[in-house]
């Protein structure tokens, strides 16, 4: 039986997931950052810049900036553009609140650094874990 | 409630505590968007009212002056929300520097959204706020009251960085600059900044806004006398960081702006006169707009000033700022401006070039000789 790599954090919003994660090595501001018509992150100097957050397992460090970051996620899980769940190394109150809002399952406590973009992965954020059920490079 | 028991679950809190008053994000509804209007709606038509002092952060537009020029159905979405705040029983402040109009007490409790007025709210002020959320912030405001955690506890109040400024800095520019570099590396890490001489509370306001847009800081200490037990991690600024800072939030070469814009965060009584006073008789440019925001009570106290400064051409707009306005909407496709934090978020929420350069130099481009 294969062996899976699994991360235990701590679990902030409540939920279950299987999707592609989506990796950035840099904090996010959701107002700014991503752009509430398209869910695209329209940064350029972000290492995301042009990638699409919809459906995707979204892994970052931490947020930052903007206080109207918790709307901006409320507004992309009402039009179906929102991530299926967040994970951050360190959780911050304005992404705890959107997810909270938006209800997107959360985890935080997390070492992102071992997640690839690509990986498939599991979130079981009642139990704050997650774990790598298909890596990228197959 | 919910938002504030999960804040508070989360981030360690065993209590709520009393606050002394309340400052909310997510007005405008250029930032705030469609989707969050139903949210704050079925507060009101729940009948929730605000039981401390709350005040609001910028709209839109200024109502004499942009709403004729912005598209009908924009203007009328910015009162709908206008109209929902307002039954909701908060100030219509309209402004991100609060403390102008009235300045928190000295080691109160605050739930404060908007993260340059946190900073500062902690930094120079001496309050305690968390940087809330929009909607956490408004929660709070419901309830006149915040969970017992993150700075609002001593402990987590004291620095753990030491930072040596390396550079000399000499405008508000350059202190804006050094709050974009250190946001971008410090994390959550609170700075004990050292070094810093003769900067006046505007530049400590531009640093800090400059700071929180980058990062996720929400204070620094910068007196001397900061009681420092355990050993400090260390980072030491150089002139090149400033200088490549700077040199990163101007997008573009040309000379010649459509739109000079001063007062983010929202200028002081001081520094309304500094600028009427810098203008004196001369005109602003026919091609150029030169923008000076700053709330209401402010531009009403600063009476003196405004015929000056609007006798040259300038505009004096209230309850909003050229980032939460819809710029492009009006022709705007380049600004210049002497705020870190507008040339920080400009190119993605105003989809302009930006120029950032101290007053000094905003007003030489804005004016004929």
């Amino acid at each position: 039986m294969a062996k899976y790599v699994v991360f235990h954090g701590r679990g902030i919003v409540k939920g279950y997931c299987k999707a592609e994660a989506l990796v950035s090595a840099k904090p996010i501001s959701f107002l700014g950052d991503v752009d509430p018509v398209t869910g695209k992150i329209i940064e350029k100097r972000h290492d995301l810049y042009g990638e699409s957050i919809k459906d995707k397992v979204l892994c970052f460090p931490h947020g930052h900036g903007s206080t109207v970051g918790s709307y901006v996620l409320y507004s992309l899980a009402k039009k179906g553009l929102a991530p299926k769940a967040i994970i951050n190394y360190k959780a911050d109150p304005v992404i705890v609140v959107g997810a909270v809002i938006a209800n997107i399952p959360m985890v935080d406590q997390i070492d992102i650094g071992k997640i690839r973009s690509g990986d498939l992965v599991e979130v079981n954020a009642s139990k704050g874990t997650v774990k790598i059920l298909k890596s990228a490079e197959g | 409630m919910k938002i504030l028991v999960k804040l508070g679950e989360i981030f360690g809190a065993s209590r709520l505590i009393p606050i002394e008053s309340v400052h909310v994000s997510g007005v405008s509804y250029k930032t705030l968007g469609e989707a969050p209007i139903d949210f704050l709606e079925a507060l009101a038509d729940a009948d929730e009212k605000v039981s401390v002092e709350a005040t609001l952060n910028p709209q839109s537009f200024d109502p004499e002056i942009l709403a004729e020029r912005l598209p009908k159905n924009l203007v009328e979405m910015q009162l709908k929300i206008c109209e929902i705040f307002d039954r909701l029983g908060f100030q219509k402040s309209f402004t991100c520097t609060p403390y102008y109009i009235k300045r928190p007490s000295k080691g109160a409790h605050l739930a404060w959204a908007e993260s340059s007025a946190v900073i500062y709210a902690n930094s120079v002020l001496g309050a305690w706020t968390n940087r809330e959320g929009g909607p956490s912030a408004l929660a709070a405001a419901i309830i006149g009251k915040t969970p017992d955690c993150g700075i609002h506890k001593a402990e987590n109040r004291k620095p753990k960085v030491a930072v040596e400024i390396g550079a000399s800095l000499e405008n508000e520019v350059d202190y804006g600059a050094l709050g974009i570099f250190l946001g971008k590396i410090l994390e959550d890490k609170i700075p004990l900044i050292k070094g810093l001489k003769n900067l006046s509370l505007e530049d400590l306001k531009q640093m800090g806004a400059a700071l929180a847009s980058a990062g996720m800081v929400n204070m620094f200490h910068y007196r001397e006398g900061v009681e420092v037990k355990e050993e400090l991690e260390k980072i030491t600024v150089e002139p090149k960081d400033i200088k490549k800072t700077v040199a990163e939030l101007t997008t573009t070469s040309t000379p010649k702006p459509d739109l000079v814009f001063v007062g983010c965060p929202h200028c002081s009584l001081r520094e309304i006169k500094k600028i009427a006073n810098a203008i004196g008789n001369r005109k602003v440019r026919s091609d150029i707009e030169f923008w000076i925001c700053t709330s209401r009570p402010i531009k009403e106290k600063a009476r003196a000033y405004v015929s000056k400064i609007e006798a040259s051409g300038a505009k004096l707009l209230t309850d909003t700022c050229a980032v939460v306005t819809w710029t492009d909407k009006l022709g705007i496709k380049t600004i210049m401006t002497n705020s870190a934090k507008t040339a920080y978020y400009a190119p993605t929420l105003n989809k302009a070039e930006t120029i950032l350069a101290p007053l000094k130099e905003c007003l030489k481009t804005a004016l004929k000789e």
